[in-house]
């Protein structure tokens, strides 16, 4: 397949979702960069950010500020899916289940070369969808930590002390392996791997060509085949989805991933 | 008011003014007399005990320190108003520093009853020779404002010069904490203001919040701010609104280890189990995919 190649393509994400995707890639990216130099406050590289700040207490709430930006999102996400599950848009394409794991083994004896055959994905691949969940569960993390170490005097109202200590050290770690898995998984998966360097756009422009996506996302594939939202005319012109108030419509699933 | 009271007061500002200034001639007199040996550089002298205490003054440096406008060499000195001078009564390094030591409750009375009654106070009366005293800390002649924001950040960096090292520390059983305190919420925030803000003192406590200054206890002693029963009221001062289990944040600038804060430590633990292996099934499913798909490259199933 080439990736170059303009064929009829289906929508994948919303609006909205890309801007989701869009403020997370912001909320992350400073969260980052103002709080790794405080985990490693005694290097040299760390203290020229913090300077760069204008001190500690400027970083502190450029950090915070976004924080409480990406749990804003948080919250957002939420609302959304509840919503779109409410108006049965949400047909749970996210959700993590045996055939994921399985696919994990048969992926891998797929691309080691002992199988022949690819196994098929639905709409989204358990690459997509382990790295969905890390974020769900990295962004918890990070926020229920981030507001002890931010509020310790209420916290110990109510809970042990000692909980600020392990916080800082579990956002500390949680933070390390959310910047590395990023820049291994997410980077290579949607930036790095041969068929879709420099980048996929799938995330940017909200669609996939419908002859990506049969390779990719076979099941998925399918199951528009069969529900009739692949006819010709459907894909043909960007961004409009005719209006199908009887079947659901699956483009318009709340979960933000490429 | 007449003008008798305003003629007595002109006189005796006069009269002051006079005085001050004879005083300050005097004083610059002597000061030239000290200097015109004291200035020389490399000017040593050589104690009974073989070790040789530099007696060699800055003059500038002097000047600067917070002394350097309202004391001359003989407030100190008194006895090497002479020369030649008096024999040194003192035979080590240690002695003369500890002698020395008791010139400044002249002045600092206060401080020095304070400090007597502290652990460093006590231990320094018993004898033991690496006990800190009053020029350890502030120096002789460079003594600068305690209350500047540079002395203040500074702190932990001059306590950790013996609580930091932990050869000075087993002697007397404790336990060196500046390492872990530096990495602790409180230490971070003043390594990096020390860094980047030096002429803003840093929130954080440091050393003497907690433990006192001069008057600091053994973290034994039921009456140190420190101690169980006090601590929270010590906590209370930065953050007034802690409530009851607030205290048992505090890690006690231990590294935590199965004993000491394992909540703490076993969070360490999972965090460098997890990561590593995380990660190394990520690059693992990577390299398989580049793998893969550079091995159909090769036999011509990709474009």
């Amino acid at each position: 397949m080439n990736r170059r190649s303009r064929g009829p393509t289906v929508q994948r994400f919303t609006l909205a979702q890309r801007v989701e995707h869009f403020f997370l890639i912001l909320s992350f990216n400073i969260l980052a960069f103002t709080g790794l130099p405080q985990k490693y406050f005694y290097t040299g590289w760390a203290e020229r950010i913090i300077r760069l700040m204008g001190g500690i207490e400027t970083t502190r709430l450029i950090h915070r500020t976004f924080a409480v930006l990406l749990i804003l999102q948080s919250l957002y996400h939420i609302g959304a899916v509840l919503a779109a599950r409410r108006a049965g848009r949400e047909r749970g394409a996210m959700g993590l289940g045996f055939t994921d794991f399985r696919n994990v083994l048969l992926d891998m004896a797929y691309l080691a070369g002992l199988r022949r055959e690819k196994p098929s994905f639905g709409r989204y691949d358990y690459r997509q969808k382990f790295e969905y969940w890390a974020v769900v569960w990295g962004t918890a993390i990070m926020a229920t930590t981030g507001l002890i170490m931010w509020f310790p005097e209420l916290l110990a109202r109510l809970v042990p002390g000692v909980l600020v200590p392990a916080a800082r050290v579990a956002h500390g770690g949680e933070a390390i392996l959310a910047i590395v898995a990023v820049i291994i998984w997410h980077f290579y998966n949607a930036h790095f791997r041969p068929d879709i360097f420099p980048m996929d756009p799938a995330m940017f422009t909200g669609r996939m060509e419908v002859e990506r996506l049969r390779h990719e996302h076979a099941e998925e594939y399918v199951r528009l085949m069969e529900t009739g939202d692949l006819v010709p005319e459907a894909v043909s012109p960007p961004e409009v989805e005719p209006a199908r108030p009887a079947t659901p419509s699956p483009s318009e699933d709340q979960n933000s991933s490429s | 008011m007449g003008r008798l009271p305003l003629l007595f007061v002109s006189l005796t500002a006069f009269a002051v003014l006079l005085l001050a200034g004879a005083a300050a001639a005097q004083a610059a007199q002597e000061e030239e007399a000290c200097l015109s040996c004291h200035a020389a550089e490399g000017l040593t002298l050589t104690l009974p005990g073989k070790e040789s205490l530099p007696v060699t003054i800055d003059p500038k440096i002097f000047k600067q320190s917070v002394h350097g406008s309202v004391l001359t060499c003989a407030t100190c000195h008194p006895n090497n108003t002479q020369y030649p001078h008096p024999k040194v009564a003192a035979k080590t390094l240690r002695d003369y520093k500890v002698a020395r030591a008791e010139i400044c409750q002249t002045c600092h009375s206060d401080v020095a009853k304070e400090f007597a009654g502290s652990i460093h106070g006590r231990a320094l009366v018993m004898g033991f020779p690496d006990v800190p005293s009053c020029t350890s800390c502030h120096g002789a002649h460079d003594v600068v404002q305690a209350s500047t924001p540079a002395f203040r950040n500074n702190t932990p960096q001059l306590c950790g010069t013996c609580h930091g090292d932990p050869r000075i520390m087993a002697k007397y059983g404790l336990r060196p904490v500046y390492e872990a305190y530096i990495r602790e919420f409180h230490g971070v925030t003043t390594t990096l203001y020390k860094l980047t803000k030096p002429y803003s003192p840093t929130p954080a406590a440091i050393c003497y919040d907690c433990h006192g200054v001069h008057n600091i206890k053994d973290t034994n002693d039921p009456a140190a701010l420190v101690a169980a029963g006090n601590i929270l009221t010590t906590c209370r001062k930065c953050h007034p609104t802690a409530g009851r289990l607030f205290a048992s944040a505090w890690t006690e600038h231990a590294t935590p280890g199965p004993q000491a804060s394992p909540l703490v430590y076993y969070v360490q633990v999972f965090y460098r189990l997890l990561i590593p292996s995380v990660l190394g099934f990520l690059v693992m499913l990577s390299v398989l995919d580049l793998g893969r798909w550079a091995g159909d490259r090769l036999k011509g199933l990709r474009g």
